[in-house]
C-alpha cells in the first residue's frame, strides 16, 4: 500500500555562499568526491578506465532512448494536434506491439502479484457478466490495453439465460484462441459472459471479494491494473468525477443532461489535450465510450469533436466500435 | 395313561367349544353377508326399474376386438376453450373421484394431462349413474362421452384449467383393483422440508416395487419423456456432425477396464463377461476408418456400491472420434453436443422440466457456450484456496468434486464445465501422456452440478507406447493382446468419452437419486421388477 507523497523539507542542491577568505576543501558530504578524484586520475594514466567507458556507453544509450522517445511523443502530439493525420510508422508499431513503450501512456507500473495477490498456480481470471443489450464498451477498450501490457487469456461465453447474441459480441475480444493453449502460460484471464443481468457484474476472487457491480466501477478496477492512477488526490478526484459524468450523464441521462455534460467536456478540452490534463486517463476512455454509445458524439461541440477524432486515432479505441 | 387321556379329552372339548363358537360366528357373518347382498340386489333391482339412463353407463364388455367403432377419441391436452360445447368421446383413467350429493366430480387423466369431469343428476344422467360414477375405482380406464364446457373460474388442480367435461355416458373399459399399493397423490406430493402435517409420502422402495403405478405420476412421465429427449438430441446432434451410430457386443471375452468390477456370465462351456464399456469396440471402429462414431447402449458395472449415483446397469452414451492435431477438437465436439442437448431440453422440454420441478424443486440448469474449460492444476489451486489439503497428483474425492463444482458455479455461474489435464497416475493405461509435462495427461472429466458425468481422454494409438504404458501399470500383456494388436496396422490419433444417460437426466433436473431416472433400476440390492 503506497502512501501519499510529501514534498522534501529541504532540497539537496542548495547553493551556499561560502566565504572566500580561506582555502577551499572538497565537500565531505558529497559521495561522488572520491570517484571524481579517481576519474581525474584516469586520463593522466593515459589509458581510459573501463568503468568510465561503460558509463559513457550507458549515457549514449540513455540519450538514444530519449531521442527515440521524443520522436514517439512528437508523433503522438502530431496525431493529437492534427486528428486527420495518419499515425506515424513508429507510433503505430509502438501501439501495436506489447512493448512497454505502448503502455507508456500511463505513468507508473503495476505488478499483478501485488495488485491481485499470488496466483498459486491458478489462472487469475476476471469474470465479467454483461448484458448483451448494453455491451460494456469501456471494458472492451480496457481489455485491449490490458492485452498490450500482459499475456491475457480472453474468452467470451454465452450464458444459458440469454437466448442468442449477435456475432459481433462474440468476437468483441478478438479472435478465439487457437486450440491447445495451456492456460497456465497466461498472466491474466479475461472472461466475458453475456448473461441476463440487470447490472454489469465482475467477479474475481469469490472467496475474498464481493462482486463489483456497475461498468464504471469495473472500469476503475481494470484501469488500476494498468496504472495506479494519479497519486495526487485532486487529479484522482477529477478523473473519478469525469467517469461518473460519463456513466450517469452521457450514457444514462436525458438529452438535456447529455448536452450539459458535453459542454463541460468541451470546456475541459479547451484547457488540456485530454480530459484530465496532458495525459490520457480513464476519464477519456469512459467519456469516449459513453458518448459513442449514446450517440451524443454526433452533436458534440468543436473541442469534443477534435478530442473524439484524437481518441479514434489511437488504435485500441476501435474496440468500442461494435455497432 | 388315563391322566393323559383325560387331558386329551378336555383339550378336545375345549377345542370343540372354541370351534363351535367360531362356526356360530361365521354363520352369523354369512347370514349378514347374504342379507346385505340381497339388500344390494334388491336395491339394484329397484334402481334398475326406474333408471332412465341405464344404457348410458356400465361396465363395457372386455374389448376383444369384436367390432371397430367409427368413434374419434380425443386427447385431453387438446381440450381447449375452442372445443367448447362440442360433444366428444375420450378414454382416460379416473384420477380421483368425489361424490357430493347429486353430483360427482371426476378428474380424468391421460399421462401428464388431466381434466375435470362432472356427472350431475339431470335430464341426461340419473341418480344411479352418478352413484356408479362415484364408485368407479381410481386408476380404472373409462370411456366417456361428454360435452366440453368453458368454466368461469380456472380449475387450478388440473392441467386443462379453462374447460371441464359434462359427462353424458360413462363406461368402464378396465376396472382397477380397489386397493392400490400406493396412492398417486402421495407419490406425486412435492418434497417439503420436514414432515409437516404428517402427510403420507411413498418411499423409494415402495415406488420401485410398484413401478407401473409410480411411472403413471406426472413427474415420472415427465422424467422419462425428458430422458427420451436426451437420447433423441444426442443422436440428432451427433448425426448432424457426421458421426455414425454403431452397435457393439455386450457379451465379451475379456474385461475391458480392469478386472475387478465385471460381471461373469456362463457362456456354454466357458465363461464370458458383460461389457463395462464399449471402449475397445469404439476404438476398433476408429481404426477401421469410421472417423467419428457414437453408440447408445447398456453397460454393466459389478460395483457393490449402494449410493445415490451408482447403478449396476445403465445406459451409456459413448463418443469416439479421430482428430486432426489436438485432442481439444474432441473436447469441443463433446461439449458442443452437450450444449446442444441442454439447449434442446431448455427449448423443447420446458413443460416436462416444470412438471418435475413441481415435485422436486431445483434451480434451472445453467451453462455457458462455449463450455468453460479449466485445468486440473487450477481446480486444485481453487480447492486449496478454499482450505482443502491435497497433493498435486491426488485424484479428486467426491466431496472435493462437489466443492469445486460449487466454487466454479459461484464464479462462473455454470453447472457444466470441463476439467482438463488430469494427473497421469489416476487415469487408465491407455491415456495419452501430456507432451510438455509427463506427470499429467491429455484427459478430461466433465461435470454437471459438481458430479462427474463423463470421463474421457486422448487414447494412446501407438502399439509401442501402449505396451510401455501397460507394463508400467503392471497389466498382463497377454490379456490385452487383441487390444494392442488393433493399433499395429495404422491408427489415427483419436479420443472420446462416455456419458451416463441416467446421470445426465438426474443432474439436469437436479434430482437426488439415480433410481428416479432409471425406469427399472438395477443395483446390488434390486433385480426386480
Amino acid at each position: 500500500m503506497s502512501m501519499y507523497q510529501v514534498k522534501p523539507i529541504y532540497e539537496g542542491g542548495i547553493k551556499i555562499d561560502l566565504p572566500t577568505c580561506m582555502y577551499t576543501l572538497p565537500n565531505v558530504h558529497q559521495l561522488q568526491a572520491a570517484s571524481s578524484c579517481s576519474s581525474e586520475h584516469a586520463p593522466q594514466n593515459g589509458a581510459a578506465d573501463p568503468e568510465v567507458r561503460a558509463l559513457e556507453a550507458r549515457q549514449d544509450e540513455i540519450m538514444r532512448k530519449l531521442f527515440e522517445l521524443k520522436a514517439v511523443v512528437d508523433g503522438l502530439a502530431k496525431t493529437v494536434a492534427t486528428p486527420d493525420a495518419d499515425l506515424d510508422l513508429t507510433v503505430s508499431s509502438c501501439l501495436g506491439s506489447p512493448s512497454p513503450t505502448a503502455a507508456c501512456t500511463f505513468s507508473g507500473t503495476a505488478d499483478l502479484d501485488v495488485l491481485l495477490g499470488k496466483d498459486m498456480g491458478a489462472l487469475r481470471d476476471i469474470v465479467i457478466n454483461a448484458n448483451p443489450a448494453r455491451p460494456p464498451l469501456t471494458l472492451l477498450v480496457l481489455h485491449g490495453l490490458l492485452c498490450q501490457r500482459y499475456r491475457v487469456l480472453s474468452a467470451v461465453h454465452v450464458h444459458s439465460s440469454v437466448a442468442s447474441v449477435p456475432p459481433q459480441l462474440l468476437s468483441c475480444l478478438g479472435p478465439r484462441h487457437a486450440d491447445g493453449y495451456a492456460r497456465n502460460l497466461f498472466q491474466l484471464g479475461f472472461t466475458l459472459i453475456w448473461k441476463d443481468v440487470p447490472k454489469l457484474q465482475m467477479k474475481f476472487s469469490v472467496r475474498n471479494m464481493c462482486p463489483i457491480e456497475g461498468e464504471a466501477n469495473v472500469a476503475r478496477f481494470l484501469f488500476r491494473l494498468l496504472s495506479p492512477g494519479p497519486s495526487d488526490a485532486a487529479p484522482a478526484t477529477l478523473v473519478d468525477s469525469l467517469v461518473d459524468t460519463a456513466f450517469f450523464q452521457l450514457a444514462e441521462g436525458g438529452a438535456k443532461e447529455q448536452a450539459a455534460a458535453l459542454r463541460a467536456l468541451n470546456a475541459a478540452l479547451g484547457r488540456h489535450v485530454w480530459l484530465a490534463g496532458s495525459e490520457l486517463s480513464l476519464a477519456d476512455v469512459a467519456c469516449y465510450c459513453c458518448a459513442v454509445q449514446s450517440g451524443a458524439a454526433a452533436s458534440a461541440p468543436a473541442n469534443v469533436q477534435r478530442w473524439i477524432k484524437a481518441c479514434e486515432n489511437l488504435g485500441y479505441f476501435s474496440r468500442a466500435k461494435l455497432q | 395313561m388315563t391322566n393323559e387321556d383325560a387331558q386329551g379329552s378336555t383339550a378336545e372339548e375345549a377345542q370343540s367349544k372354541k370351534g363351535l363358537k367360531k362356526q356360530q360366528k361365521e354363520a352369523e357373518k354369512a347370514a349378514k353377508k347374504a342379507e346385505k347382498q340381497a339388500k344390494l340386489a334388491a336395491e339394484q333391482q329397484g334402481t334398475e326399474e326406474d333408471d332412465f339412463a341405464k344404457d348410458q353407463y356400465g361396465n363395457s364388455v372386455m374389448i376383444q376386438s369384436q367390432e371397430k367403432l367409427d368413434r374419434e377419441l380425443h386427447r385431453i391436452q387438446d381440450l381447449t376453450p375452442e372445443k367448447a360445447d362440442k360433444l366428444i368421446w375420450l378414454r382416460a383413467r379416473v384420477h380421483t373421484s368425489r361424490a357430493k350429493g347429486k353430483q360427482c366430480f371426476l378428474v380424468l387423466r391421460q399421462q401428464q394431462f388431466n381434466v375435470q369431469a362432472l356427472v350431475a343428476v339431470g335430464d341426461r344422467a340419473s341418480k344411479q349413474m352418478v352413484k356408479f360414477a362415484a364408485n368407479v375405482n381410481k386408476e380404472s380406464i373409462v370411456d366417456v362421452e361428454a360435452v366440453v364446457k368453458k368454466v368461469e373460474q380456472k380449475i387450478e388442480s388440473c392441467t386443462q384449467q379453462e374447460v371441464e367435461l359434462h359427462v353424458e355416458k360413462i363406461f368402464v373399459v378396465s376396472q382397477a383393483e380397489a386397493r392400490l399399493p400406493l396412492q398417486l397423490e402421495d407419490a406425486a406430493r412435492p418434497e417439503v422440508e420436514g414432515d409437516e402435517d404428517g402427510r403420507a409420502t411413498v418411499n423409494q422402495d415402495t415406488r420401485l416395487d410398484n413401478r407401473v403405478i409410480d411411472l403413471r405420476t406426472t413427474t415420472s412421465q415427465a422424467i422419462f419423456r425428458l430422458q427420451a429427449g436426451v437420447c433423441m438430441l444426442f443422436r440428432e446432434t451427433l448425426t448432424n456432425k457426421g458421426f455414425v451410430e454403431i452397435q457393439t457386443p455386450k457379451i465379451i471375452s475379456a474385461a475391458s477396464e480392469g478386472g475387478a468390477n465385471v460381471f461373469t456370465v456362463s457362456y456354454f462351456k466357458t465363461s464370458a463377461y458383460l461389457a463395462q464399456s464399449p471402449q475397445l469396440y469404439k476404438q476398433m471402429c476408429i481404426c477401421a476408418d469410421f472417423d467419428k462414431v457414437f453408440c447408445v447402449g447398456p453397460v454393466f458395472r459389478a460395483e457393490d456400491s449402494n449410493t445415490h449415483r451408482h447403478l449396476t446397469e445403465f445406459v451409456g452414451l459413448d463418443i469416439e472420434m479421430a482428430f486432426n492435431y489436438h485432442y481439444h477438437e474432441v473436447i469441443d465436439s463433446i461439449t458442443e453436443t452437450m450444449v446442444q442437448i441442454f439447449k434442446g431440453l431448455r427449448d423443447r422440454f420446458q413443460t416436462e422440466i416444470q412438471a418435475v420441478n413441481k415435485q422436486y424443486p431445483s434451480e434451472p440448469f445453467r451453462f455457458l457456450e462455449p463450455t468453460l474449460r479449466l485445468e486440473y492444476t487450477e481446480g486444485v489451486a481453487m480447492l486449496r484456496q478454499a482450505g482443502v489439503e491435497m497433493g498435486d497428483e491426488d485424484d479428486l474425492s467426491t466431496p472435493n468434486e462437489k466443492l469445486l463444482g460449487r466454487l466454479v458455479k459461484e464464479k462462473y455461474d455454470t453447472d457444466f464445465y470441463v476439467l482438463d489435464k488430469y494427473p497421469l497416475s489416476v487415469r487408465p493405461f491407455y491415456t495419452m501422456p501430456d507432451p510438455s509435462n509427463p506427470k499429467y495427461s491429455n484427459s478430461y472429466d466433465m461435470f454437471m452440478r459438481g458430479e462427474e458425468i463423463l470421463s474421457g481422454a486422448q487414447r494412446v494409438h501407438d502399439a509401442q507406447l501402449l505396451t510401455e504404458r501397460a507394463v508400467h501399470h503392471q497389466i498382463d500383456l497377454e490379456k490385452i493382446k487383441a487390444y494392442i494388436d488393433s493399433f499395429r496396422y495404422g491408427a489415427p490419433p483419436h479420443g472420446g468419452g462416455g456419458i451416463g444417460l441416467e446421470r445426465v437426466c438426474m443432474l439436469y433436473l437436479g434430482l437426488h437419486n439415480i433410481r428416479q431416472t432409471s425406469m427399472f433400476p438395477r443395483d446390488p440390492k434390486r433385480l426386480t421388477p
